[in-house]
């Protein structure tokens, strides 16, 4: 044959899929197939959640009082409501801010080390077998509804924190800053401590999941490397399997943490609700959403309160998103997808 | 296999070349479903003892893959990975590193980048790191499974002339599908066939005069 049967010729970049040049003969390459017309009139659909987002962050927004966030007693430590005198409410945003933060942040660290220990046991020493039904058995956890938990801690381990364990840890543990402090007076169990309990308990499913496939997903070859320079299983988990996973377990973190800030029915019904700065970890307090729960119920007979409880959820959702757009950036990361992938793995 | 020498295993697709150099570092225990039978011996140790630990092993007898495997970190830090297991020293890490990569011909094309990430090396400059990784530790054999499968004919000569300085100090053991490449590079040579090991001989012999007609209808280009 004279000619030849691939030949390149134009320039490269020009727009248009179908070469007009090529259509004659039978043999020829078809041109691409158009996008259908449906493809473009569903994507719209595709967009809503987003545009409930927006939406749902604009109507509470201007449903509430926007100015009430920038007024001095919203951010104030001291809360203030007199039903009487509902005009002179002090919000104490903060306080609860605290509450939230402290519990979640708890629940977090707790919750990160013992997925860790989960995922990695799971995946890298356990038989096979064994790890994916001890990982079914966790995700079945992520299953229960928050209020089967919440009544769990309330009915049975708030007695127990109260009588036995927040005693036995104050007096062996007291000695570190963090376990010392008053106990609660009421000896009711409720409190920082149990809370924070509750939601590692809630939280542990989800970042075990996560961090167990991305521990199962570094590449096999890499770790065959690690094996042949003569490293030992947990000098690869930890050289090369959890800094390949890195970015999955940090997207790990900051969903768990975001999922702790957000639950409002356990933590409501194990916080005890004090308007406080806790003084200890055996103390009451309150969060951001245990306050929207405890506090809907005479949100319409108070203008004021309505303002101010819609107010906490335009603050909770930000933060929320925050995290969870965190959370998206750290698993999203393409460095440790990049060198495997240069590998040609 | 003899010291300061390059053994070359050849053999069609599926002979059992990979997992036979596999059997030599105790890598083929990392892989399921298989029955580990028979003996292998290290200066007379057999390495499959009961009181032998085969992360040992491995330090003793290196081994570089198909294709080049770099870990997600800079150039330094994968050639320092088997010396940061031993906790050694930074200025002994040092010099093993700049020795290592010397020693597999990288060090002239490195030196200024060291800090950069390893992946934005050309595949032949991986490979050649993934040699000088594995030296670093200072292993007595190399094991080589193929390493210049997935490399271009450039980056296959440079591996090539690497050969012939490394094997005046180490044990090298190269498995090759090109029967040039052994012939080219190899003091012996050990021709696989189904699972077994059909003829071991001096290269240049097993090539000009095998002994088994197998071997001779494998390197004619009759089978394979």
């Amino acid at each position: 044959m004279d000619q030849p049967v691939l030949r390149g010729e134009g320039s490269v970049g020009a727009a248009g899929h179908a070469d007009p040049v090529a259509a004659p003969t039978p043999a020829s390459i078809a041109p691409a197939r158009r996008t259908p017309w449906w493809a473009w009139a569903l994507s719209p659909i595709a967009l809503l959640p987003l545009i409930f987002i927006v939406l749902i962050a604009l109507v509470l927004l201007f449903s509430g009082d926007l100015k009430l966030l920038f007024e001095p007693g919203f951010w104030s430590f001291n809360f203030y409501f007199n039903p009487l005198a509902p005009s002179q409410a002090v919000w104490a945003f903060p306080l609860y801010l605290v509450g939230t933060a402290l519990t979640a942040g708890i629940a977090l660290a707790l919750a990160t080390a013992l997925s860790l220990a989960l995922a990695i046991s799971t995946t890298v020493y356990l038989p096979a077998w064994l790890g994916r039904s001890l990982g079914t058995l966790t995700n079945l956890l992520a299953g229960i509804p928050s209020v089967v938990y919440g009544i769990w801690g309330y009915v049975v381990l708030a007695p127990y924190f109260g009588l036995t364990l927040q005693p036995a840890l104050r007096s062996y543990l007291g000695w570190i800053p963090f376990f010392g402090g008053p106990l609660s007076e009421t000896a009711s169990g409720t409190g920082v401590l149990l809370a924070s309990l509750i939601l590692t308990i809630m939280v542990v499913p989800l970042t075990t999941a996560i961090i167990r496939d991305s521990l199962v997903s570094v590449p096999h070859p890499l770790l065959e490397a690690s094996f042949a320079l003569g490293a030992t299983r947990w000098e690869t988990t930890r050289r090369v399997r959890l800094r390949v996973a890195r970015s999955g377990v940090r997207g790990a973190v900051f969903l768990g943490f975001g999922r702790a800030i957000g639950e409002s029915v356990a933590v409501a019904m194990v916080i005890g609700g004090q308007t406080q700065i806790p003084p200890s970890i055996y103390s009451g307090t309150s969060t951001v959403s245990a306050f929207l729960l405890y506090q809907q119920d005479s949100a319409f007979i108070y203008p004021a309160l309505l303002h101010a409880l819609v107010e906490f959820a335009v603050v909770l959702l930000l933060i929320t998103l925050v995290f969870n757009y965190l959370a998206q950036r750290a698993s999203g990361e393409r460095g440790a997808v990049g060198p495997t992938s240069a590998a040609g793995i | 296999m003899h010291d300061r020498e390059v053994t070359a295993i050849i053999g069609p697709s599926g002979c059992g070349k990979t997992t036979f150099i596999r059997t030599l570092n105790r890598m083929v225990e990392m892989s399921s479903g298989l029955r580990i039978e028979g003996s292998v011996r290290y200066r007379e140790q057999e390495i499959y003892g009961a009181r032998i630990d085969p992360v040992q092993v491995r330090r003793r007898i290196g081994m570089v893959f198909q294709r080049p495997v770099v870990f997600p970190q800079s150039i330094y830090e994968n050639v320092a990975f088997g010396l940061r297991l031993d906790r050694a020293p930074p200025e002994e890490v040092d010099a093993a590193v700049v020795r290592s990569l010397q020693r597999a011909a990288l060090w002239e094309e490195v030196r200024g980048i060291l800090k950069r990430p390893a992946f934005e090396l050309s595949g032949g400059q991986q490979q050649r790191l993934c040699i000088a990784r594995a030296l670093a530790v200072d292993p007595r054999v190399l094991l080589m499974d193929e390493p210049t499968a997935s490399l271009d004919p450039a980056g296959t000569q440079r591996i090539e002339d690497l050969l012939f300085e490394l094997k005046r100090e180490y044990a090298v053991v190269i498995v090759t599908h090109n029967m040039q490449q052994a012939a080219r590079v190899a003091d012996r040579t050990a021709f696989f066939f189904g699972g077994r090991l059909v003829e071991v001989d001096d290269t240049k012999r097993l090539f000009e005069a095998p002994r088994d007609p197998l071997t001779e209808q494998y390197i004619t280009g009759r089978f394979g």
